[in-house]
């Protein structure tokens, strides 16, 4: 025995006496030694031929285990997890569950089922070394080690404690060994752990750390709420907010008592349920002084543990309730592995434990408190929709727990509805359904929400996939609930208002931390919402400071800062969408959209689709609001809205059409693209027209890229056809033609957007300039006396009956003279030179 | 039928007990109880309503909690101030060959042998709380209503409370203990039950003491009920079985790591000495009617709510001055509740902003105004808007994860709750972020009839059916409600006592009216379509708010008669209404 606690140093050979894979279950199934070497003996045989890769096992071994009988719990390898150790096992069971009292039951069953054993452990083992991942190809898989053998060597490789497996694979492998796995893990999880130490002492005899199964990713999940009795002592899943951690609590696993008579150590004595049993007497022969033994505290060993306290997430909370919480039991590794709001899977061991009347009575109430031991951690993404994203162009920071795993069902679900030939018109109607019409400006926001490929040349240019969308309307027009309701749905994204908003809040800045003093960088709004839509409400009100920023932002995404010593460019790769009120809080249809929203137009450019809501006297709206408002009151409001998804199944639908799907153009759409794009730059050349009214600027092919390729992503279809490119044409002009009409010519006119002068007003005002100039040169003598304004005015209006013309586009035309140097103009009086 | 052989008021676990070993008797096993009832829920509502006992409950309050002796039936009326999820326990196990149950009830009477086969099952534990600014004559109501009884039961309490402890004591603790092993733990537990009474007794002036004056929380115990039927701010009456834990004195220090580890002990910070468990048998939930002292005779004679209605619209003039435009808007919003709810917008809902109160009127007008609404509704509160009162108070409910307890808020108030905003007191000043956040929340509630809860790591919007009512001078920028009413009151109020027999028929008048159904008949929806449509033809400023009020007004308005559908004479009323107070608003 004194040799079995003494650690490894004695284990230097492979007929050693020393046994490193005792069981760590210690009798849990009260095997004795002779069926234990029967069982190593016949797993030996059958296992043998198969492992090709593994080195031989040490024949001596067998011998050795034959001969020397394995010592029961000899070296108490430390197996904290305490699932499987049967002291912890039994301290935690309700007394009337059972489970506790396998000393009596037969060697080869699980206590109280009809589990055998010894099949367990076949299953498991051949688990562990056959297990292939499926799309390994049939014909080289007899000569590639299984998926667990390779974690295996990986594990032995950097020393790890513990191997992790999916128990997707387990189900995959073996269905029914699943099935035992979660309904008895306590049982299971230490047959696993045996198996996986035999193969680790069969790889390398020498490698002396346990190493624990860790199961992750159950084919159900349960949520918190449903956890009931029948739960108990089952594997269960978990998603949640840890809310709360323990400090670490140091467990004994191990005590060492010392005679104080004598000075005698004893031998270690392991936790047995859950207490250290006190030894009455000193065991030394010649000393067996009576209650002399005291605790020697630096030669036990501890174990750490923590007490995580795990919530519900907000999503799973039905209306009216609080969370529920519950209790989770970390070990070793797993302490500290989540920190307090981090959100979090785990698996695990459902428990009940009996609550005492009082520590030192053995008496216990009726109730039990339960707990989640844990096997298991994995962290979620806090966001609803995936911020993982495919519109990531450098893919290599893809970190593996932000994946979230879509199950089959649901992406069977997702790609039966892709498949309803109104999908389309669907998820439009789903959005927001509670702001009726506007029904085009919600497909845009829909392709918005979606995306386009973002594209990188090797060059080093670069394309960016997020639309932009700006909504400019009449106050009272629900712009903003469409970005509240955007900014719900949205993967990451942050809500500002432009009058709050300052350059710096949006885009980054440098701040000094007030303890180190060193400069550090603070992300803004669009840094922040780096791969999601950054909803900027009241865009007009924004200082032209912070708008300027805007402008790397929407077209480079990205945000170079140059301050304080700190040079950085920081990803903003984040879709704009912006809303604001006309000048004059009121649309003025007389002027263009440039004199109505007030902003530049280098800006209004990086827009991809500009939405004029405009609140227009129309009757028939007017009826359909009343409509709407009068059976909000006295109808049953569910009715009036059937065949909408709700917001979770839309947030699937589009985050995994973001995540998978990678539309390309087809030829066919490519070249409907071209003939589209030829066809809107011909349109401004009118018939028997001299002047050029430029339609379309390579941006806005680009943007026709991005909607096909989102039009695309919402059917879930690999390939961009012609008919979305039709759709993308038909959603800019609808856009195009409500903000960049001229209203002079009725033409589409991006000068006005991207000059905020239309080609046919930049006509109109060169006409007056010549008529001017072609009035004071017959009126007015160099060097002459000045003439009013108004007296110009009177002769212009004589020449020219046609156009309008007003004393402003007078004094304009007479500015540019002045500029010209053609004549002199004061106040109202204008002279020639 | 003949009488029970036992009382389902002194000794209801008798009850539970016999019914549960006929149920075994009748050849069920426990496990088909597994979150179900064996009959006991329908014998106390047979017991309670069906033969009218419910009476006779005593309602554990601060005064009854004195007399009240444990494992009595009781009745609590309160709120679901928190949750604090679900508590396995042991509810059926064998002892010997005898299945017993542990339902409704903190502790085992018998030592629990680890005898397989005993059943786990769950019950929820709600913590209640008295409805916040519940106004006494609807806590006195429910007082009223056991006077009657009281003798009764005092007289009766004692002898039948000994003699049922005295043969629960017989029948459950056999006297040879020769079924027990470990018979001392037998011997204590019978020491226990005999325990109950002197320490309930001692406890009952202990308890009191330490108890915060202003709430009487009780932990109540929920088994077999859907999850769905008590959501968090309902007021519920529970009927069960009143429970101290034996473990009292016992308790200080029991607390160490061990326990403290796992447990978190929800229940630590609430022990049963200042908290009191109520095993919940029956519970419903309540609605204004339930505090009424009398049901006034339910005959719907139209005429009769139409006098009604005329004098409470007069008592209302009066209070308000001689406005009798504001009296009629007041009582359109004292009668508004959030009737349902589409996204965002609780359609429903009419807040009210009385304007042009200066400080000096307010406290005229004010002042009588919340009397008067306190002696109308069952619950309502009153908000000082002050600078320093936005900085300060904190109006969400918090979670607090180190007592794992919702720490209330003002704002968590029950469904129909009413509130004033106190706006005249408002100086300028400067707000902290504690301030933003809670004029966020006032605006948040009366825009939307939701209120965030802070749950630290997020934020949760809970839905709430508060009637607002903001006193300010000009129009209230930081509560933008419904309707902005100019106040031109043309005397000073009178303050004259109103007989007791008017106000009971006007809480009842309130009560009822409020929650009748109500539609509009298809001309009617036509002609109403056309007029909001001619409106905005006339007027581009009107909007979707605007149609929102009206309707709402409508429906009011029409149901103020005690009419279920709109016709075309309450909606000229409304427009009648509407267009005087857009004369005031010039």
């Amino acid at each position: 025995m004194a040799s079995d606690s003494s650690p490894a140093p004695f284990n230097n050979g492979p007929s050693s006496p020393d046994d490193s894979l005792s069981s760590p279950i210690g009798n849990t199934f009260s095997s004795p030694a002779a069926d234990n070497s029967r069982r190593n003996r016949r797993r030996g045989r059958s296992t043998t031929p198969s492992a090709f890769a593994t080195p031989p096992p040490p024949q001596s071994r067998f011998a050795t285990s034959e001969s020397t009988p394995t010592p029961q719990r000899s070296r108490s390898i430390p197996r904290q997890a305490a699932v499987s150790t049967p002291s912890s096992a039994s301290e935690g069971l309700p007394s009337s569950e059972g489970g506790d009292d396998m000393d009596e039951a037969t060697p080869t069953f699980v206590w109280g089922t009809n589990i055998s054993v010894q099949d367990v452990k076949s299953a498991i083992h051949m688990f562990l070394k056959h297990f292939r991942d499926n799309n390994q190809s049939q014909g080289t898989e007899i000569f590639e080690e299984g998926k667990y053998m390779k974690a295996i060597h990986r594990v032995l490789e950097i020393e790890g404690e513990w191997l992790d497996v999916d128990a997707h694979d387990v189900f995959g492998y073996d269905s029914d060994l699943y099935t035992k796995m979660v309904r008895y893990p306590l049982e299971v999880l230490a047959i696993f752990d045996i198996v996986l130490m035999d193969i680790v002492s069969l790889i390398n005899p020498l490698f002396e750390k346990h190493v624990q199964v860790r199961i992750y990713n159950l084919k159900t999940s349960t949520t918190m709420r449903s956890l009931n009795p029948s739960d108990i002592e089952k594997m269960v899943s978990l998603k949640g907010m840890i809310i709360r951690c323990s400090s670490i609590i140091p467990e004994i696993r191990e005590a060492i008592f010392r005679c104080l008579v004598c000075g005698y150590f004893s031998d270690p004595i392991v936790v047995d349920r859950g207490r250290i049993n006190e030894p009455t007497v000193c065991m030394k022969q010649e000393c067996l002084a009576r209650n002399s033994m005291t605790l020697v505290h630096n030669r036990c060993r501890f174990a750490d543990k923590q007490i995580v306290r795990l919530q519900e997430t907000p999503d799973e909370i039905p209306e009216g309730g609080t969370p529920h919480t519950v209790s989770l039991l970390m070990h070793d590794k797993l302490v500290d592995a989540g920190k307090p709001g981090d959100r979090v899977e785990v698996t695990g061991i459902y428990r009940a434990m009996c609550v005492r009347v009082g520590p030192t009575q053995r008496t216990v109430k009726s109730l039990f408190k339960t707990y989640i031991d844990c096997l298991h951690i994995k962290k979620t993404d806090k966001s609803r929709m995936l911020a993982e994203d495919p519109m990531e162009i450098d893919n290599g920071s893809r970190r593996m727990e932000e994946d979230v795993q879509f199950d089959e069902v649901k992406i069977h679900q997702l790609k039966e509805l892709s498949r309803q030939p109104d999908i389309y018109d669907r998820l439009t109607k789903s959005l927001a359904p509670n702001i009726w019409e506007l029904d085009d400006v919600k497909r845009g926001l829909l392709c918005q929400l979606f995306g386009g490929n973002a594209l990188k040349l090797p060059s080093g240019a670069s394309f960016r996939g997020d639309v932009n969308i700006l909504l400019v309307g009449d106050p009272g027009t629900s712009k903003s609930q469409l970005l509240q309701y955007i900014h719900k749905l949205s993967p990451r994204g942050i809500y500002t208002s432009g009058r709050g908003s300052s350059a710096v809040g949006l885009t980054a800045y440098v701040s000094k931390d007030p303890e180190t003093g060193e400069t550090v960088l603070e992300s803004g709004a669009l840094v922040l919402s780096d791969r999601g839509i950054c909803c900027i409400d009241e865009f007009d009100k924004m200082s032209e400071n912070a708008r300027s920023m805007l402008h790397e932002v929407m077209e480079q995404q990205t945000v170079s800062i140059a301050k304080a010593g700190i040079i950085a460019s920081l990803n903003a790769r984040t879709s704009v969408l912006a809303c604001a009120n006309p000048i004059g809080s009121r649309y003025n249809p007389r002027l263009s959209v440039i004199d109505n929203i007030h902003l530049p137009p280098t800006l209004l450019s990086r827009f991809d689709l500009i939405y004029l809501i405009l609140d227009k006297a129309d009757e028939q709206t007017d009826r359909h609001l009343a409509k709407h408002i009068v059976s909000l009151h006295f109808e049953n409001p569910e009715i009036a809205q059937q065949d909408v998804l709700d917001i979770a199944t839309l947030t699937a639908y589009v985050s995994y059409a973001r995540k998978h799907i990678q539309p390309k153009l087809s030829d066919e759409a490519a070249e409907e693209l071209t003939r589209g794009y030829v066809e809107m730059r011909r349109r401004g050349n009118f018939p028997g027209s001299t002047k050029k009214v430029i339609t379309a600027t390579p941006r806005q092919i680009e943007s026709l890229i991005r909607l096909s390729e989102a039009l695309a992503r919402i059917r879930l279809s690999e390939w961009v056809e012609k008919h979305d490119v039709i759709e993308a044409f038909r959603l800019l002009e609808v856009a195009m033609q409500q903000s960049a009409t001229d209203h002079s010519t009725g033409t589409i006119d991006m000068d006005l957007i991207t000059t905020g002068v239309s080609a046919s007003e930049r006509m109109r005002r060169e006409n007056l300039v010549s008529a001017t100039r072609n009035i004071i040169m017959e009126k007015l003598q160099l060097g002459g006396p000045s003439v009013r304004l108004l007296e110009l005015l009177d002769e212009l209006k004589k020449q020219s009956s046609t156009s309008e013309v007003h004393l402003q586009d007078l004094r304009n035309a007479v500015a540019t003279l002045a500029g010209e140097g053609f004549v002199v103009f004061h106040g109202d009086s204008v002279k020639r030179v | 039928m003949v009488g029970p052989p036992y009382d389902c008021l002194a000794n209801p676990l008798g009850a539970v007990r016999l019914t549960f070993e006929k149920a075994i008797g009748s050849g069920s096993h426990p496990s088909s109880f597994d979150g179900k009832d064996w009959g006991t829920v329908d014998l106390f509502r047979h017991f309670l309503f069906d033969q009218s006992h419910l009476s006779q409950v005593p309602i554990l309050n601060l005064a009854t909690i004195r007399w009240i002796q444990p494992n009595t039936l009781v009745r609590f009326r309160g709120m679901i101030q928190d949750m604090l999820g679900n508590e396995f326990y042991v509810g059926a196990y064998k002892d010997g060959s005898v299945w017993r149950t542990n339902k409704y009830m903190d502790f085992s009477q018998f030592p629990i042998g680890s005898s397989p086969g005993s059943r786990v099952w769950e019950r929820r534990l709600l913590y209640c709380v008295p409805v916040p600014g519940i106004n006494s004559w609807a806590e006195s109501a429910s007082e009223v209503a056991i006077d009657g009884c009281m003798n009764w039961t005092s007289q009766q309490r004692d002898k039948r409370g000994r003699m049922d402890f005295e043969a629960m004591d017989a029948k459950d603790f056999p006297v040879s203990g020769s079924n027990f092993e470990d018979s001392p733990s037998a011997k204590r537990m019978k020491e226990d039950g005999q325990d109950y009474k002197t320490e309930a007794a001692c406890s009952g002036t202990t308890v009191v003491s330490e108890i915060d004056k202003d709430s009487f929380p009780c932990l109540v115990k929920i088994y077999d009920s859907p999850e769905s039927e008590l959501k968090l701010n309902d007021v519920f009456e529970f009927v069960g079985v009143l429970t101290f834990d034996s473990e009292i004195p016992a308790e200080k220090g029991d607390h160490d790591e061990f326990c403290n580890d796992y447990c978190d002990d929800d229940l630590v910070h609430l022990p049963s000495s200042k908290v009191p468990r109520l095993h919940c048998i029956i519970h419903r939930k309540l609605a204004a009617h339930d505090f009424l002292h009398t049901s006034p005779i339910i005959e719907q004679k139209p005429h009769w709510v139409k006098d009604v209605r005329e004098s409470l619209l007069k008592h209302l003039t009066d209070v308000l001055g001689n406005d009798g435009v504001a009296a009629h808007y007041m009582l359109l919003h004292l009668l508004s509740r959030v009737h349902s709810r589409v996204d965002n917008v609780a359609v429903g809902k009419l807040s009210l902003n009385i304007t042009c109160l200066s400080k000096e009127s307010v406290s005229v007008f004010g002042t009588q105004l919340s009397l008067a609404i306190k002696n109308l509704l069952p619950f309502s509160t009153c908000i000082p808007l002050t600078v320093e009162y936005l900085s300060r108070s904190s109006l969400a409910p918090k979670k607090d994860y180190q007592t794992n307890r919702l720490i209330p808020g003002v704002l968590q108030l029950a469904e129909g709750s009413h509130l004033i905003i106190d706006e005249t007191q408002l100086e300028t000043g400067t707000l902290n972020s504690v301030g933003v956040d809670n004029a966020r929340l006032l605006r948040n509630l009366i825009e939307f009839q939701k209120v965030e809860y802070d749950f630290t790591y997020y934020k949760m919007e809970m839905t709430a059916d508060v009637q607002l009512l903001i006193l300010s001078e000009g129009k209230s920028n930081i509560l933008p409600a419904d309707i902005i009413m100019p106040f031109q009151p043309s005397s000073v109020g009178s303050s004259e006592v109103v007989a007791t027999k008017a106000l009971e028929a006007w809480r009842w008048y309130l009560a009822t009216v409020r929650s009748l159904p109500h539609s509009i008949e298809s001309e009617m929806q036509k002609v109403v379509e056309d007029d909001l449509v001619a409106a905005r033809q006339t007027d581009r400023s009107i909007g979707s708010q605007d149609f929102s009020r009206w309707l709402t007004m409508g429906r009011l308005i029409s149901s103020s008669f005690g009419e279920t559908s709109l016709s075309l004479e309450h909606w000229q009323m409304v427009k009648e209404l509407e267009r005087q107070r857009r004369e005031r608003l010039k």
